[in-house]
């Protein structure tokens, strides 16, 4: 076996133990290998694969109870045969259901073809991805280089390092330098392309979702053939055993129908999205809000404010806010500019309901009942999500977005929760507190944590009056509300942009317990942003390429073509929130904040602010040809252009043209919904598949 | 495009959180140095035109977050970088200790075709701290670093007081340059290793 030190694995104790183990059993494993077997010819070859010289194919991996779970639901697992089939130069996986074994009624032989998995070469691999809980069974996810994935592979008779380690004997693997777990296969010709596609995968669902998969959408031709050679079989070609098991999945789980084909349903997107864009244009013309002029006439001197800041946003070879460079000499070279899909008919573009006047004292008062519970708490998430709050409102009503207060609390309960939560606060601030100078030199982690809190709190909102100056108060409270975070949650512990989080949020409730518990309730939506994986960030910048790619196929087109598909120009946006971007002030943060909480609409409503922004400037980014450099350059800089309102308008309608096929497009679990547990998955365990 | 990729000099500054990165390019850019300067988050790039014999080149200065935690966002930064700029708080020992898991990750994450002689330049910074008696990362200590991998070019810097910040920059860029040829040179050479290494593994019977 050859090896060079890029290749070698050996680091990994599992994986050398795997190795080593294997080498033992070498000839019992040849005991297993036959050739021409029945099974690789007749039953498990595609028409594609290995038929065509069946004295050379040689099965070197055999695996039964390798299980997938195509829902939560333990009774409609499928168990399967996994193997690795040698044939010439090339090693193909396949992964057959068992016939006729599943109790399950509603678990019709099409639905297993569906998941069937026939003959993939090794060479359209592009990464595996092992996952070795410690409670549950170990899996895998097979990652295509188109970006598709298979279900998670749940090993119930153990076997993934043999898996692994069969694999590495065949075909070129190198671990991931991001991620130990992460194997890329075939990864020579350009290992940084490589790695930079594996950004493109929703890693989240990777990482325990072990109940769905998601499928893109196909990129080319040949993926498209591959997927059907993978997911239809002799006796169902149709797409409408697809069709069937989504539609029947959905009624009984409408948030988990990820699982089946995502694709499918993006095939569907551009009739979708016009017959719905149109569908609101309509509407927007019976209530007022859209106008039906001609391109030619909209533009006349005559049109309202309102008409023509839409019309910038419509007609993307006429934005002159945008076409201001500050400091650029360079005149930019234009080129002709795909038009915007969701433009209808080059009349205007739908937007969202008009915004509302802030919430203020006396409409507040009128959601609750005499004792202060709120009666209607969607209307009150829809009001805000419509107009937001009015400052002196906001350390109340913050409470009950982030979850500190609940919903049917009242003024009584509330004050108990104060009190009680405050010395609990400072229970575990003292945790810190007590660490004498000589525990501290022996506690390099607490050292080096506060060591990075101290740095990032006094380079946090200083020109704000309230962060402002030397020894300011605030910004003490700042460290000690991090700090004490970094006990409450040890293992995430302190994450930068973090104190951009906390600030507003101290900002307004004035007060560092209130502060505190209001940030651990942000953090947990928040909290997978932060982890050491950046899963939540991986899973929702993959989010941001769906979405994108649903609804403005263009631009995406645009962002692959300059390699710009990873997102990483949103970064910032996303972790913190907007918070940087200077064209939203602090006040407009707050009250951008206030409407995110709500999850009014959508729980993911920034995905759209993001694309928002970004189809506000696509005619300057495309017709400037940005690379991803001057992209970046571009976003970082985005300066006080672009009003709040605007935004928030263009987002809502966005979401609600994307509708179900916008909520498809991210993955469970990602981040601000909560995460999906774990727990919850294996306590259905079913000893009949075990 | 081709011609505008040889004129521009890509280079990247990587260090712990709070060294002064940010401060170090604001400095050398717009000469100025502010207490204010935000952590960064993502990551961001300065320009700054710069001549050397006679030719004009930009130079494209990266500066990224400095916590482990965002390394995986490297890949896409470090792509196609022509100098890598290592930086250390001359007070703070854990900064000069990460350097060499800097460089090392630079280099997987960037692969430049040519690791061995890929040009780095370290960076003391904050020397003004305590005129220098709150500093435990000695000029010596440093300098041997820096000579046990491959006499990486090294220079104590303070970003506030603006010292040293220029010639660092220069050579910093001299180096990009020196760098740039070659990389152009070594490309089909590594499709030629890669090739030969899936050969062999595919050939591999076990
Ligand atoms: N005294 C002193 N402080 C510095 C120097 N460089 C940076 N700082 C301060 O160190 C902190 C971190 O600097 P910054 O440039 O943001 O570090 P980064 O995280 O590496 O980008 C800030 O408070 C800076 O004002 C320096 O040369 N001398
Ligand atoms: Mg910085």
């Amino acid at each position: 076996m050859h090896e060079t030190d890029i290749h070698d694995l050996s680091d990994d104790a599992d994986y050398a133990a795997a190795s080593k183990q294997f080498e033992c059993l070498g000839g019992e494993v040849k005991g297993y290998w036959f050739r021409g077997s029945s099974s690789v010819t007749r039953s498990d070859s595609s028409k594609k694969s290995s038929s065509s010289d069946p004295e050379d194919a040689q099965i070197v991996y055999l695996k039964d109870n390798v299980t997938i779970h195509p829902t939560q639901y333990a009774t409609e697992r499928i168990s399967g045969r996994l193997k690795l089939i040698k044939q010439g130069s090339s090693l193909y996986m396949t992964w057959i259901p068992y016939k006729g074994q599943s109790s399950n009624p509603r678990l019709s032989e099409k639905d297993k073809n569906l998941y069937t998995i026939r003959a993939v070469p090794f060479s359209d691999i592009q990464s595996i991805r092992r996952h070795t809980p410690t409670i549950g069974w170990q899996y895998v996810i097979v990652v295509l280089s188109s970006g598709l994935a298979f279900p998670p592979l749940y090993f119930y008779s153990g076997g993934v390092r043999e898996f692994l380690a069969t694999v590495k004997q065949h075909v070129l693997i190198v671990r991931s330098s991001e991620d130990a777990n992460v194997f890329l296969v075939n990864n020579f010709q350009d290992p940084l392309q490589r790695t930079l596609s594996s950004l493109e995968l929703p890693r989240s669902l990777a990482n325990g979702t072990p109940s769905s998969s998601f499928r893109g959408s196909p990129s080319d031709n040949n993926n498209q053939e591959r997927l059907d050679t993978v997911t239809t079989s002799e006796d169902n070609h149709s797409g409408s055993g697809q069709l069937n098991i989504r539609q029947r999945q959905k009624t009984h789980d409408p948030a988990r129908d990820l699982s089946i084909q995502v694709l499918e349903k993006f095939s569907l997107v551009t009739r979708f999205a016009r017959e719905t864009t149109s569908q609101l244009f309509r509407d927007n013309l019976v209530d007022g809000h859209g106008h039906g002029q001609s391109q030619s006439q909209s533009q006349s001197q005559s049109q309202s404010q309102g008409e023509r800041r839409r019309n910038n946003w419509a007609s993307k070879d006429h934005q002159p806010l945008e076409m201001a460079p500050i400091d650029d000499p360079i005149v930019p070279k234009l080129v002709p500019v795909p038009s915007d899909p969701i433009e209808f008919d080059k009349l205007s573009l739908v937007w969202g309901k008009p915004r509302q006047h802030p919430l203020g004292v006396e409409e507040w008062s009128s959601f609750l009942d005499y004792e202060g519970r709120i009666m209607d708490p969607d209307a009150l998430k829809k009001r805000i999500f419509y107009g937001g709050v009015e400052h002196n409102l906001r350390k109340e009503v913050w409470a009950f977005l982030l979850g500190y207060y609940s919903y049917d609390s009242t003024y009584a309960e509330r004050q108990y929760v104060v009190s009680v939560k405050t010395a609990e606060y400072m229970t575990i601030k003292n945790q810190w507190q007590s660490i004498s100078p000589e525990q501290a030199k022996r506690f390099t982690k607490f050292r080096e944590r506060r060591g990075l809190i101290e740095k990032d709190v006094v380079r946090t909102d200083r020109s704000l009056s309230f962060y402002e100056g030397d020894d300011n108060p605030n910004v003490r409270l700042l460290h000690d509300i991090l700090l004490t975070y970094s006990f409450y949650n040890f293992d995430l512990g302190y994450c930068q942009g973090m104190s951009d989080l906390l600030s507003p949020i101290l900002f307004i409730m004035q007060d560092e317990s209130e502060a505190f518990w209001c940030f651990v309730s942000l953090m947990e939506r928040l909290g997978p942003n932060f982890n050491r994986d950046q899963n939540g960030m991986h899973s929702q910048l993959f989010a941001l390429s769906k979405l994108v790619e649903l609804l403005d196929s263009p631009l995406h087109n645009y962002f692959k073509q300059n390699d710009c598909l990873n997102y990483f120009f949103c970064f910032r946006w996303i972790l913190i929130q907007f918070k940087r971007q200077v064209e939203f002030e602090y006040d407009k943060t707050l009250r951008l904040w206030e409407v995110l909480w709500t999850h009014y609409l959508s729980e993911h409503l920034h995905l759209y602010v993001c694309i928002a922004i970004l189809k506000r400037h696509r005619g300057k980014i495309m017709g400037e040809e940005m690379d991803f450099d001057t992209l970046l350059k571009f976003i970082n800089e985005l300066s006080g252009q672009i009003e709040l309102d605007p935004v928030l308008r263009d987002a809502e309608a966005l979401c609600v043209c994307a509708g179900e096929n916008g909520a498809a497009s991210i993955p469970p679990g990602t981040p601000p919904a909560l995460p999906i547990p774990e727990a919850s998955i294996y306590q259905q365990q079913d000893d009949e598949v075990l | 495009m081709a011609s505008r990729r040889r004129m521009l000099l890509k280079v990247i500054i990587l260090g712990d959180s709070g060294v002064g990165k940010t401060s170090l390019m604001n400095q050398y850019v717009n000469r100025k140095f502010s207490n204010q300067y935000k952590a960064t988050i993502g990551a961001d790039f300065l320009t700054k035109e710069i001549q050397f014999e006679d030719r004009l080149f930009t130079l494209q200065i990266w500066d990224t977050a400095g916590q482990e935690r965002f390394q995986s966002l490297g890949v896409a930064f470090y792509r196609g970088a022509d100098c890598c700029v290592l930086v250390h708080d001359v007070n703070v020992m854990k900064s000069f200790e990460s350097l060499s898991n800097w460089r090392e990750e630079f280099l997987i994450q960037a692969s430049p075709s040519d690791p061995e002689n890929f040009p780095f330049v370290v960076l003391g910074n904050k020397i003004d701290v305590d005129g220098g008696n709150s500093r435990v990362v000695s000029e010596k200590k440093a300098k041997a670093w820096c000579a046990s991998k491959g006499n990486i070019p090294y220079f104590e810097t303070s970003a506030k007081e603006g010292f040293n910040v220029e010639a660092a920059f220069e050579c910093i860029a001299k180096n990009a340059l020196k760098n740039e040829p070659e990389e152009e040179m070594y490309i089909p050479d590594t499709i030629d290793v890669a090739r030969e290494r899936q050969q062999k593994s595919s050939g591999c019977e076990c």
